[in-house]
């Protein structure tokens, strides 16, 4: 395998930090070898030099893409902390469903929209739509809206397909729900329609204006921005703050805070989770 | 004696025979069935982590069979199917179906016993993999309990500091007046 040196680090990790966003420590050199060592035999570059050098020339920012897919983690299964999901299922979605229901006394269909802000591969975005499913048996009254976001092509792609091999299927995934919300196609398990249908996904890096995606109800934003420095993270909330809506709530990964991080945002315990909503 | 246990499955005696010492001689924990069916009944009863089978086999359950009742079953189990040359087309549809892998006849024994070697080191991956990321989300489990906690009480401490300079900004109120409220505030848990 070819070895990457000192000074290759520094470049290619500046370059990795101005096209994702993503902080990547030095000293881990591991972390450069075995994510772009496979990039470099495949694409025939015979130094880290190369691979960044051809990188910055290429107009179609296919080589780019490439490192992205490469570099950032897709560590990701379904239910991933059980946490998250029943604060969704008996504290947020509740809340919201009474106060909108409330609001329009029911003349119009309940609005939800859920925003997955790094959404890998769909694991996340998928458990959600299943936890809503459940919770909500009558969908037609709600115009519920999920989108999943991710900076990685090669996640959104799968997340989108909605395909996992039996592996990522097994991680997380109670055997019921897996026979009622997917079906297996030889070795592959797909999400069945009626839940597909719920989500849509498109690539996005965080590290953008992303205004333009609207305001939702609730985001999850869980375990990316420990793969920014502060002043991004700050930068990161602040923006989701923009979007939310007022009695929205953000859930961010068990093990992040936004404690000096972003102001706006005050916590909320519900059993033994933790969600965000804006202080008043 | 190995680590995996294993069923092997074929209507020829003289192919079980051979087999069965084979596996003896490499220390393979073996069962034999003699057909689909027996090798069906076998499945349901106990846990193999390979299944060798034939793939062309009369009485009604055949390899694919066999494979699908395994699959069904314990998915975690391997299928091995070995299969005559006229009917590989098959054995790719087998692995379409999740057969981990298929061996052409006359078995070549060294193909084998690697084949073997190759299964029980991807389980031991698996192994290692799984005690890994059980060690993780205990790890991440108590840390996350420890960091909410904290991002509780940081919560309500910035609340009080809030309020006390709230209070002690109020020039129309007496000074002594302000640092007493100041002070139950701190005070009051």
């Amino acid at each position: 395998m070819t070895k990457i040196t000192p000074n290759e680090i520094k470049i290619i990790s500046k370059y990795i930090y101005d096209i994702s966003g993503i902080y990547l420590d030095q000293t881990k050199i591991y972390l450069f070898e075995t994510r772009l060592g496979p990039l470099l035999e495949k694409e025939g570059f015979s130094s880290y030099s190369e691979l960044y050098q051809k990188a910055r020339a290429d107009p179609g920012k296919k080589l780019e893409i490439k490192i992205i897919d490469a570099i950032s983690t897709n560590e990701t299964l379904f239910f991933r902390d059980t946490g998250p999901f029943e604060v969704l299922r008996h504290k947020v979605v509740p809340d919201i469903i009474d106060a909108r229901s409330a609001k329009f006394s029911g003349l119009l269909p309940t609005s939800i929209r859920i925003w997955s802000a790094a959404c890998s591969t769909g694991q996340e975005i998928y458990s959600i739509a299943i936890v809503l499913k459940e919770l909500l048996p009558d969908m037609k009254k709600y115009n519920i809206k999920l989108l999943g976001t991710d900076i990685s092509d090669a996640a959104v792609a799968q997340a989108s397909y909605g395909k996992y091999n039996k592996f990522e299927i097994e991680r997380g995934l109670a055997k019921d729900k897996l026979q009622k919300y997917f079906s297996l196609s030889g070795n592959t398990w797909k999400i069945k329609d009626e839940i597909r249908a719920m989500a849509s996904f498109r690539k996005l890096n965080l590290m953008l204006p992303f205004a333009a995606l609207g305001k939702f109800d609730i985001v999850f934003c869980r375990n990316v921005a420990i793969y920014f420095n502060m002043e991004d993270r700050k930068k990161l909330f602040n923006k989701i703050a923009d979007l939310l809506a007022p009695d929205g709530c953000l859930i961010v990964g068990s093990t992040e805070t936004l404690s000096g991080i972003c102001p706006r945002f005050e916590p909320k315990r519900h059993m033994r989770s933790i969600f965000y909503q804006l202080k008043k | 004696m190995k680590d995996l246990k294993i069923l092997f499955v074929d209507d020829d005696p003289v192919t079980r025979k051979l087999m069965e010492k084979k596996l003896q001689i490499e220390e393979y924990e073996t069962t034999i069935a003699v057909n689909g069916v027996e090798a069906v009944d076998f499945i349901s009863k106990y846990r193999f982590d390979v299944v060798l089978t034939d793939l062309m086999m009369p009485g009604g359950v055949d390899g694919i069979g066999v494979l699908q009742a395994t699959k069904e079953k314990s998915p975690q189990t391997d299928v091995v199917l070995i299969t005559a040359y006229a009917s590989i087309d098959n054995a790719v549809t087998a692995m379409r179906q999740g057969a981990f892998d298929y061996l052409q006849k006359p078995i070549n024994f060294d193909e084998l016993f690697l084949l073997l070697d190759k299964i029980s080191n991807l389980k031991k991956l698996g192994k290692a993999a799984g005690d890994l990321r059980e060690a993780m989300d205990v790890t991440e489990c108590n840390a996350a309990q420890t960091i909410q906690d904290l991002e509780m009480s940081v919560s309500e401490l910035n609340g009080k500091i809030s309020e006390i300079s709230h209070i002690l900004s109020k020039k129309n109120v007496d000074a002594a007046k302000r640092v007493s409220i100041a002070l139950d505030i701190i005070s009051a848990t």
